[in-house]
């Protein structure tokens, strides 16, 4: 039974005559990793600060566990931790005293949270030094860790790997990935490195021109799914293997050099296999991808086009 | 409620946890003491604290007057001078010893009242549009505490600092006067012009009525500049405007003094202490009762127009 973190009803923002996002309807779950990808000016950012108050809404809803954040902002929001847009902290106090001032706000919340949270993003040798003084990476992490504070039943991550190295983002995606497993937490990242939300993913959903244009599992194998298996063949005589293909089973095949390319179901290659060793024809390689979450993306945006 | 002073404390602690707020302190701890190192060599403290004091004041006097007599066309020498004559024998008739003391320092630096009206303007001005600045307005509004809330903590703590730094000017001076000059006791008499002429009220009222006087137009030149700060997110803007007004405040009631509307003016009404002395008001029409309606709804104004603009709006990027 997944019980419905968050739930965007019909969500829509006018500045001025411009409608910016155009009705947004989708849930995300307790303890699902759902990312919010888009191309820039897509309206991510919009719809992040609608959910967390920010900003104002036209028309539709956000409810958090059932509570509006119109109606009843503060039952809703105690249930969030974000990082919207950079993740920005007092530049004259250090760390530690930027995550006691956060902490201070929530009642609730022990020294002993604080130094848990710390020891969670990894700033433990830096915590006491002035965030002024922070890289981009280290603002990040404490950005995630005042998120963390107040154990939120869902945490918001605006371009969370942002200015993080890579041992620094597969750290961060573990731990997002134990949130949600562990503590079933409903985790919201929004980014425009797709091969990131591939890897941090349970659930996407893409937004062009303020419009959630599709919402897709990441390891989606629904039989929809399995016609965009690709398949790379070598073979000689190449151009009686071209001629099997077409005749036993109806498929066009592009020609690249001396590799075939087409589109199948994963299932017949075997068959096709044995027909070309019954023919006598020399297979070299096969290789089988599965068309990868980009290419599903830019099929679905179009062309990166901003309006 | 304990959660409103979290707030406070939160504010608070971002104000003092900055060098810049102390590097004010140092500014005004500076003016004190070199106050006090300007009066201690320039001026005779002791003339009057013999047994004769009586007949230096008489002197002096005579000397008033010599000056009244050889700049006869002078209105403002003759008003001066006249003024202090009377005073002088006011002390000679109630037999009052003038003395030089930490009280009476403390009293000369209520002109310092206008450097903590300053500081606070720039502080006011700063509390709400640096957070716009920093960023870490997106932080405050995303926690179970309403706008409301916080934008009154941020006003509240304001006002909490505007105190002490008045408490330490307070402070400081007398503790600077005690050290150059003595103290003249636990709370003795000052002899000032009241309405009906001169009189002796003990210090320690007479400068909590002047400290406290200066606080009307403190109080409003901060919250002018924390509705400028709200409303545009501009502290420089703020602290700009509060300060111009707060200096050209008095220039603009006389240009607009034979309007009939001139008493509407919020600088008609800030100077409550004209009432005190029982003379005729400033501008026209104006009495305490008027004067504090009209501070009370300026008041009103200010802070509405901050809330209103803290509720509305939608905090977008920078």
């Amino acid at each position: 039974m997944t019980e419905v973190a968050m739930e965007l009803i019909d969500l829509k923002k006018t500045i001025g005559k411009k409608e910016i996002i155009k009705g947004l309807s989708f849930t995300i779950n307790r303890g699902e990793v759902f990312g919010f990808i888009g191309p820039n000016g897509a309206g991510k950012t919009t719809t992040i600060r609608m959910m967390v108050g920010l900003m104002s809404i036209t028309d539709g809803d956000v409810r958090i566990l059932g509570n509006s954040i119109k109606q009843n902002f503060k039952k809703a929001i105690r249930e969030v931790g974000a990082i919207v847009e950079n993740p920005e902290m007092y530049p004259f106090m250090t760390g530690r005293q930027n995550l006691l001032h956060f902490a201070r706000m929530i009642p609730g919340i022990d020294k002993e949270r604080i130094n848990e949270v710390i020891a969670v993003v990894g700033l433990e040798k830096v915590i006491n030094q002035k965030a002024g003084k922070y890289s981009l990476g280290m603002r990040q992490r404490l950005g995630i860790a005042q998120a963390l504070l107040h154990k939120p039943s869902i945490l918001i991550l605006d371009e969370p790997t942002n200015g993080l190295d890579p041992a620094g983002i597969r750290e961060i995606r573990h731990y997002i990935r134990k949130l949600a497993t562990e503590e079933n937490v409903a985790v919201i990242i929004s980014s425009h490195l797709l091969s990131e939300i591939e890897l941090m993913c349970d659930r996407i959903g893409i937004i062009k021109n303020g419009e959630l244009i599709a919402t897709q599992l990441v390891n989606d194998t629904t039989p929809d799914n399995i016609n965009l298996t690709q398949v790379t063949l070598e073979a000689t005589p190449i151009n009686q293997a071209i001629d099997l293909l077409k005749t036993n089973y109806e498929i066009d095949v592009v020609q690249e050099g001396n590799q075939l390319i087409f589109q199948s179901e994963k299932e017949i290659i075997p068959n096709v296999i044995k027909t070309f060793v019954k023919h006598e024809i020399a297979v070299y390689q096969v290789g089988v991808s599965k068309a990868t979450l980009e290419d599903k993306f830019f099929d679905l945006i179009g062309e990166n086009t901003i309006e | 409620m304990s959660n409103f002073f979290q707030l406070v404390y939160n504010e608070l602690n971002k104000i003092y946890i900055r060098k810049s707020t102390w590097a004010m302190y140092g500014i005004l701890a500076a003016l004190i003491i070199g106050g006090a190192i300007l009066t201690n060599s320039f001026e005779d403290l002791d003339k009057y604290e013999n047994d004769n004091w009586r007949e230096v004041l008489q002197e002096e006097n005579a000397a008033l007057e010599q000056e009244i007599a050889e700049y006869e066309s002078d209105d403002f020498i003759l008003e001066i001078n006249t003024s202090e004559i009377e005073k002088n024998n006011y002390h000679i008739e109630n037999d009052i010893q003038p003395q030089y003391g930490a009280w009476q320092y403390v009293l000369e630096n209520a002109g310092l009242l206008s450097i903590v009206s300053l500081l606070t303007i720039i502080i006011a001005a700063g509390i709400v549009a640096n957070e716009f600045r920093w960023g870490t307005i997106k932080l405050l509004l995303i926690r179970p505490i309403t706008r409301t809330k916080i934008l009154a903590s941020k006003y509240v703590s304001v006002l909490i600092f505007a105190l002490f730094t008045l408490l330490f000017v307070l402070i400081f001076s007398l503790i600077v006067g005690a050290l150059f000059f003595g103290l003249e006791g636990m709370n003795p008499p000052i002899v000032i012009e009241q309405g009906a002429g001169f009189a002796d009220v003990s210090a320690i009222s007479h400068i909590l009525s002047e400290y406290g006087y200066g606080m009307v137009n403190l109080i409003m030149m901060t919250t002018f500049a924390f509705m400028i700060s709200t409303v545009f997110r501009n502290s420089s803007l703020a602290i700009g405007t509060a300060i111009f007004l707060m200096m050209a405040g008095n220039t603009i009631v006389s240009i607009f003094m034979e309007k009939p509307w001139a008493k509407y003016i919020l600088f008609a009404n800030t100077d409550l202490s004209q009432y005190a002395s029982g003379g005729e008001p400033w501008v026209e029409g104006t009495s305490l009762g008027f004067s504090i309606i009209v501070l009370i709804v300026y008041f009103i104004i200010f802070q509405l127009l901050s809330w209103f603009f803290f509720n509305k709006r939608d905090v977008a990027g920078n």
